[in-house]
């Protein structure tokens, strides 16, 4: 058992919050709180996350040593706060039956670009907008720079 | 817009996402679609409704500063053009009475009854672009947002210039209804601060608008009107911006270095009154008539929800958390995101992140590409050869549009007595689906063989009407528009009778050029599904590898004998992450990949042909010179750290520039950080009468490696001589932290540059610190030069292509704003810094975009082109006066030999051909025509515009 801060766990990792909260929340990562606004954690647990996170193995076994030998477990994350690891996209198997759709959230300017450049290589698309219609913002706008184009 | 036709696209508007399921390549989505109580079947967009609805609401699409009804449409060209009734402000809906639109609604399209529901999709990917929030200033009381009347933000300030916004485009005080004849800009107002809220970043496009802004109120505002931006630093660090910046300022926009304070209701309540401090540390008090506060991007409270439900990682500052090396990529597998919701960007950043974001989901669901798309067919093509012009006549009421101004009806009688108009009617919407029908049925019960339709743009609406056509069984090309719209009732709005004269003039002169059409042919070429990809540094190796994963075998020409290019002097991006790893393991990828050829010292030596078939020639050193064909190429071929001529630059080896200083820090650390003293200088080379431009990297560089010189040894000095600090978007972090870890920045001009010494044997630094008002000399024990970026040679592409470069040098996109990595060559993409300098996630992130891109051509297997093409008339004798004028070289002079004498004629190259008329224009014989705009049809419209006998 060893004991994290929310926020100082969420710098480390150079995520929100909120983030960490919602995996402890969703029980991604198994944490239990106690007193002081802190959690507890099987050391084990902390592990596997991080390995499912796709942090690597050589780091992974950097934090182990410093667990093992009683280091603050928050100084191991300030040493990997600064390559990012969440950014990199771990490899996860893709389905076997994928689906030649995709689903799009916000019509605005990007929304709309992204949903042409599929639906004209050959991907069915699904635009989804909040609103009542598509455009967005740079609808909302009277000019274009630098060449003072209109918007529309 | 093409998106709401599109035959792959269903827009499902007025939805969110519940929950997500499942794993990348088969998510199940759960959808909430709130009631919009009209039938989008139903609705013919005729307004009945909203001019019914007795309920009024502030509208939120002009910022609240006018009225909407609560059954309305956020704007003329809404996609799907269907009206909503508002739950929130609808008296029925509300309270339980009214129904008024039920009423007069023409086609029952209203449905109270509508329920909310719930939707689940299938999907392989998903691509998040939820945008960003404006800014809210109510907070901040010191600016008065809610308690003056004349003080506005920028997004308000936009919809007041906007023709289609709440005062028609005539500026006015929202106090008193007055001119504005003198308005303030404040800066920076919820971005770049810790203080009053925890936006620490820099919104970066706020110092571009303002400047528009002005430039645009300049221009609505009579002469001797005053705009003024009070700043931080101005921010224009993207292509041709510091040239518009300068334009500003010549054309008299003044630009101030100060934040005000506070602002205070102006004399007679009117106006507003700020105090500021100048940097010469006088306090001013200033009136002027308007104030705009200049609000940052902030993330909108949507976005959070949606990454919570999609359970993707957001930064500190809420934005999707990505990576430099996948720009695109959420912390989720299968999701990627795209847009303002990554981080604060304009516009061609967005568009090139949206096409990036597409090329991943679609190169992660390569496997069943097509396999849900629909592709259209239309029945045979009816032979019209020798039938007489049977044409029918639609004239559109367009809403209110047209028919508020001219008589439609009289215009549709008038068009029946022309000569061969055998049918015309009148339409409420011509483009609406429902008309659609009714003009193939038309076509069949009348046998019409042309048809004029008298409504809006052909830019926008003539490719809807040609596949009506097509489906009814005609040649897409008999189809002619008047614009009675545009031309006609938006502008003549006072003079109806007048109006409806010309729309009869407009009819007459359509009926007459549309009696000598004839159906065309498409041509179809053959695409090649191969791809060239010049320059083999970050940017060029992702777009091959980009393209080759998506399928297309791929050659990657690189002029060295080694890949990798800039990238091999980084260090480290401005996140932070290593950057040599990432690029041996994208080497690596890109030489063991199957589909991708690389050739290295290589160079292109010719290049022909056009869209989807390409071929080129390019010459190896040491080996046999290869013939490469291809349908699409992008040229990624870079640029580089300019050689500075000022600062003592070559005098002393202590005098670096910045790769070669990254270079010195890496291989002897030891050197540099027992250095008592580091000075860089900024703008070296950039921003100058000879490189208007700003090389947008260098700012962020230079912080980066003082941060790191900082943390190394904090006892040593780091001085950062610069003109306007440039660390934008979510880089001012980086600036922040270089202030608190001491680093010291001192601000010069242009006039008045520092000056580099050296006397026994040290070097020193002297400039004006602005602040002081005083000379500083700082020793240096390296001086760092931040030089400019200049574009590699690019004088052979463009001969070889005749693709466009800027002034600078820098390869030009098809339009700064929306098609920011295609070229004006069809087939072409641009990625990396030679389009402008950028760093790595930029780079990478234009790379990918150039793959969806150049994937949406190689995606076919045929190309059409469009028909409307120049053709050569037997009358040509070879004079070649049409050679040099056509600006797409696609006319060649020939010479054949017949009976032993020589006949010159000119040949012109249909895949070339854009049909611009200028070759037509020049003949003086009548020897070159352009397909459905020939001289005959030309002087048609003109005898019938003057309604003399033809």
């Amino acid at each position: 058992m060893m004991e994290i801060r929310v926020g100082k766990l969420a710098d480390a990792l150079g995520v929100h919050r909120n983030t960490v909260r919602n995996w402890i929340k969703t029980g991604d990562l198994a944490a239990l709180p106690t007193l002081g606004k802190k959690y507890v954690i099987e050391a084990d647990d902390l592990l596997r996350f991080l390995r499912d996170k796709g942090i690597s193995k050589d780091r992974i076994s950097r934090i182990s040593q410093d667990m093992a030998a009683g280091g603050d477990p928050a100084g191991s994350f300030a040493s990997l706060s600064q390559n990012n690891p969440l950014t990199l996209q771990k490899e996860v198997p893709m389905s076997d039956k994928p689906v030649g759709s995709v689903l799009m959230v916000g019509g605005g300017v990007a929304g709309i670009q992204a949903s042409l450049d599929l639906a004209d290589t050959g991907y069915y698309v699904y635009l989804l907008e909040k609103s009542p219609g598509i455009g967005g913002a740079m609808s909302q706008l009277d000019k274009t720079f630098p060449t003072n184009d209109c918007a529309m | 817009m093409e998106c709401g036709r599109h035959l792959n696209i269903e827009i499902l508007t007025l939805s969110e996402i519940v929950a997500v399921a499942g794993e990348p390549g088969a998510f199940t989505v759960t959808i909430r679609k709130k009631p919009r109580y009209i039938d989008m079947d139903k609705c013919i967009a005729c307004g009945i409704c909203s001019q019914k609805c007795p309920k009024k609401v502030d509208d939120d699409y002009n910022m609240g500063i006018s009225k909407r009804k609560a059954a309305y449409i956020q704007y003329g060209q809404t996609v799907p053009l269907k009206y909503v009734i508002d739950p929130d402000a609808c008296l029925y809906l509300t309270k339980g009475k009214c129904r008024a639109c039920e009423k007069f609604c023409p086609t029952g399209a209203i449905n109270f009854e509508d329920k909310e529901a719930i939707i689940t999709l299938d999907v392989g990917a998903m691509v998040l672009a939820p945008g960003f929030n404006p800014f809210d200033p109510s907070g901040f009381d010191f600016y008065g947002y809610n308690t003056i009347a004349d003080v506005v933000t920028s997004m308000e300030f936009e919809r007041m210039l906007s023709a289609s916004g709440p005062y028609q485009g005539h500026l006015e005080k929202p106090s008193n209804g007055k001119s504005p004849d003198k308005i303030a800009w404040i800066q920076c107002v919820g971005s770049r601060n810790t203080n009053q809220c925890s936006n620490g970043y820099c919104s970066s496009v706020c110092c571009m608008y303002a400047i528009k802004q002005a430039q645009v109120a300049a221009a609505h505002l009579p002469a001797g009107s005053e705009q003024t931006i009070f700043y931080m630093d101005i921010r224009c660090h993207g292509k041709d911006f510091e040239r518009y910046y300068e334009s500003a300022k010549t054309e008299k926009v003044r630009f101030v270095r100060a934040r005000p304070h506070s602002i205070i209701p102006g004399p007679n309540n009117t106006g507003v009154s700020m105090i500021y401090t100048t940097e010469d540390g006088r306090q001013i008090t200033e009136t002027f008539d308007l104030a705009v506060l200049s609000v940052g991007l902030e993330a909108a409270q949507d976005a959070v929800d949606l990454a919570e439900k999609t359970g993707i990682a957001l930064t500190p500052y809420h934005f999707a958390e990505t990576g430099s090396f996948t720009p695109v990529s959420s912390s989720r597998p299968g999701i990627f995101v795209c847009g303002s919701f990554q981080a604060p960007m304009n516009i061609p950043s967005a568009v090139a992140r949206a096409s990036s974001a597409a090329a991943e989901a679609a190169t992660a669901l390569i496997a069943v590409k097509g396999s849900l798309t629909k592709t259209k067919t239309y029945p045979q093509e009816k032979d019209i050869a020798g039938d007489g012009p049977r044409i029918g006549v639609f004239v559109c009421s367009c809403g209110s549009n047209i028919s508020s101004v001219i008589d439609v009806k009289a215009v549709t009688e008038y068009a029946a007595t022309l000569p061969h108009v055998v049918f015309s009617e009148n339409t409420l919407f011509a483009c609406s689906t429902d008309t659609q029908d009714v003009i193939a049925k038309r076509i069949e019960e009348h046998d019409l063989n042309r048809i004029v339709i008298a409504a809006c743009s052909p830019r926008t609406h003539e490719p809807l009407f040609q596949d009506t056509l097509k489906e009814a069984g005609l040649n897409g090309y008999l189809i002619e528009m008047a614009n009675i719209r545009n031309h006609n009732s938006w502008v003549h709005q006072k003079e109806p009778e007048k109006a409806t004269q010309k729309a009869k003039d407009q009819v007459r002169m359509a009926v007459a050029k549309s009696g000598l059409a004839g159906p065309l042919d498409q041509m179809k070429v053959d695409v090649i599904q191969k791809a060239l990809v010049i320059g083999g540094g970050l940017a060029g190796m992702n777009a091959a590898l980009g393209l080759a994963d998506m399928g297309y075998p791929t050659v990657l020409v690189e002029k060295s004998d080694h890949l990798g290019g800039n990238a091999w002097h980084l260090d480290q991006t401005a996140q932070g992450e290593p950057i040599r790893p990432a690029l041996e393991s994208l080497i690596e990828n890109v030489m063991a990949h199957p589909r991708i050829e690389v050739l290295k010292n290589a160079r292109l030596t010719a290049s022909s042909g056009t869209v989807g078939n390409f071929e080129s020639r390019v010459d190896v050193s040491g080996g046999p010179t290869r013939t490469i064909r291809y349908g699409a190429a992008v040229l990624a071929t870079g640029a580089r750290e300019s050689v500075p001529t000022e600062f003592m630059y070559g005098k002393d080896e202590r005098i670096m520039t910045h790769l070669e200083f990254e270079d010195k820090f890496r291989d002897a650390p030891a050197d540099v950080t027992a250095a008592q003293s580091v000075v860089f200088i900024q703008c070296v080379g950039s921003r100058n009468k000879e490189r208007p431009y700003c090389s947008r990297v260098c700012c962020t560089h230079s912080v980066k490696n003082a941060i790191d010189l900082k943390v190394e040894n904090p006892d040593m000095n780091v001085y950062i001589l610069y003109r306007d600090m440039r660390t934008y978007g979510t880089r001012e972090d980086l600036y922040t932290n270089a202030r608190k870890l001491g680093v010291i920045f001192i601000r010069y001009d242009l006039e008045n540059p520092p000056e580099v010494s050296q006397d026994t044997g040290n070097l020193r630094v002297r400039v004006t610190d602005p602040i002081l008002g005083m000379p500083l000399s700082l020793a240096a024990d390296f001086l760092v030069l931040a030089a400019a970026i200049i574009p590699n040679e690019t004088k052979e592409l463009v001969e070889l292509y005749k693709c466009a470069v800027n002034a600078d040098g820098f390869l030009n996109e098809a339009h700064p704003k929306l098609r920011p990595v295609d070229m004006s060559v069809d087939g072409l993409f641009v990625a990396g810094m030679c389009s402008y300098p950028k760093p790595v996630d930029e780079a990478i992130s234009q790379a990918k975009a150039a793959v969806a891109r150049a994937s949406s051509v190689l995606t076919r297997d045929e190309m059409q082109l469009d028909a409307i093409k120049s053709f050569v008339t037997d009358k040509c004798d070879g004079c070649a006066l049409c050679v040099d004028v056509c600006p797409y070289n696609a006319i060649t002079l020939t010479e054949t030999v017949e009976n032993g004498q020589t006949l010159k004629k000119i040949r012109t190259e249909m895949a070339l051909c854009k049909g611009c008329g200028l070759c037509e224009a020049t003949c003086p014989k009548d020897g070159i025509s352009v397909h459905n705009f020939t001289l005959q049809q030309l002087r048609a419209q003109v005898y019938a515009a003057l309604d003399l006998p033809n």
